[in-house]
């Protein structure tokens, strides 16, 4: 059991006894799916309609994300608003008629629903960039092998290596870096398709999976994502190799390898 | 109930640096149609750009709003939902050198400093009630205990308030960062509603 599992039992334990009307929203919830921000305004609904109120507010905190108001209905606080509201974590209704230990319960399972739902968040996305990290991406690639294999579905892995970025960096700094990295980032969530999947797997190296795509819509991939550097006025150059399953292997670790060695050959090319 | 995708469009805009709160608005079909955003601090126009980014990339026919919060005081307007007033931690240190405590409270434009030699656990409570008086205001309360919660993740602060007069102890929790914060910050937690009724009046 992970830290937020032992957590969310003993939240529910003593949430049965105090607060019957949220473990019921909790045990709902966790039937349905994980405990996420869906969860948070759930919940803020339940105590709305409870106690009549005009407007309820969650004032959360998270390391990832500071502080943080969740609303009633999905709505924005506005900057007055918040400015007087202050940035102390709790729960803020209208009328001011809930009881305190009512409102603290209702933040601390808040404040766990955010905690599992930043937990799951940052398990699979990458944190500089927030498209699919290395984990991601080998639980992806073996998905779509074993579709190659058995289903004879076709898919572009595509390995892309950005260039220069420690003389990037040592030149003009991690910030500038970082700006760089994030900017491809971007860049390959325009380009990819609904349905593929782009992902940063080491500190300068991506991965796309081109789901149902062979030559041409792997070049035309390619070229997009060039076209969109270009037009954003960016100065990034990269090497790219490229493996196609079922043609070129059904292992992930042999279509990796393959796409790894012609980026390479590439590499050898454009260094000569 | 939102998506998984609605769920981490909204995660990625509120990790953006600075961004206090954000909304959606729905079109008829369920769509999302509209983002508000509420943005603090120097790099609000940084996070326009990115937001809208994201936002496109996401529902690229949805509209954004952005609104910055500013860091003028807040109106008087007083409301049942909020507190005109309020004491606000500004920051907390330790100097390890010497092992003292210094935190720092705002109420009203004018800072509080309050001292302590013991530690950011205990010193970290004791600053702050010290931090208080330092406002002028009178804390009939005084330090009974300040404890940390080390069977979780974090560790909680939880710091006992006894009143000088005959009443119940005030108890209040908190989690940030070190020790000390969390021990300040439960510290204004335990005083909550006595702090509601003092900035009130001050």
């Amino acid at each position: 059991m992970t830290d937020l599992d032992i957590a969310t039992d003993a939240l529910m334990a003593s949430t049965a006894a105090t607060e019957p009307w949220l473990f019921q929203a909790m045990i709902e919830e966790l039937s349905t799916s994980e405990l996420g921000l869906s969860f948070i305004y759930t919940v803020l609904d339940l105590l709305a309609k409870r106690y009549d109120l005009t407007d309820a507010i969650v004032v959360l905190n998270h390391d990832a994300l500071a502080v943080q108001e969740f609303r009633l209905g999905g709505r924005a606080v506005g900057a007055d608003y918040a400015h007087r509201i202050g940035r102390e974590p709790g729960v803020y209704c209208e009328p001011d008629v809930v009881p305190q230990a009512e409102r603290d319960a209702v933040r601390t399972a808040c404040q766990l629903a955010l905690s599992m739902r930043m937990a799951r968040f940052t398990a699979s996305h990458d944190a500089l960039t927030t498209i699919a990290n290395r984990r991601t991406f080998d639980v992806a690639l073996t998905n779509s092998t074993v579709r190659a294999a058995r289903y004879g579905w076709p898919f572009t892995l595509v390995l892309i290596d950005l260039r220069g970025l420690k003389a990037i960096n040592d030149r003009s700094g991690h910030e500038y870096g970082d700006r760089l990295l994030r900017s491809f980032g971007f860049a390959l969530r325009v380009c990819v398709r609904q349905g593929d999947l782009a992902a940063r797997i080491g500190g300068d190296e991506f991965a796309v999976i081109l789901n149902n795509a062979e030559g041409n819509e792997a070049n035309a991939f390619i070229e997009r994502l060039r076209q969109h550097i270009v037009s954003e006025g960016e100065t990034i150059e990269f090497t790219m190799g490229t493996a196609t399953s079922p043609r070129d292997s059904t292992d992930p670790a042999e279509l990796s390898r393959i796409a790894d060695a012609r980026l390479y050959a590439k590499r050898g090319i454009i260094h000569q | 109930m939102m998506s998984p995708t609605e769920e981490d469009f909204e995660l990625e805009l509120r990790a953006l640096p600075g961004v206090v709160n954000m909304g959606v608005r729905y079109s008829d079909k369920g769509d999302v149609d509209a983002v508000s955003l509420v943005v603090q601090g120097p790099d609000a126009a940084t996070v326009r750009v990115v937001a809208k980014q994201i936002v496109s990339l996401y529902f690229p026919s949805a509209t954004i709003s952005i609104e910055e919060m500013k860091t003028i005081a807040p109106s008087n307007t007083a409301t049942t939902l909020v507190m005109a007033n309020r004491i606000t931690l500004v920051r907390a240190d330790f100097n390890s050198h010497v092992g003292s405590c210094e935190v720092h409270v705002t109420l009203n434009g004018r800072i509080g400093i309050g001292h302590s030699k013991n530690g950011p656990l205990i010193g970290g409570a004791e600053a702050t009630l010290d931090a208080l008086r330092h406002l002028d205001l009178e804390v009939p309360f005084y330090l009974v205990s300040s404890i940390n919660i080390a069977t979780s993740r974090g560790w909680p602060v939880i710091v006992t308030l006894r009143p000088t007069f005959n009443d119940v102890d005030r108890l209040g929790i908190a989690q940030a960062d070190t020790e000390l914060l969390s021990s300040a910050k439960a510290t204004l937690s335990a005083l909550n509603r006595f702090l509601d009724r003092a900035t009130s009046e001050a």
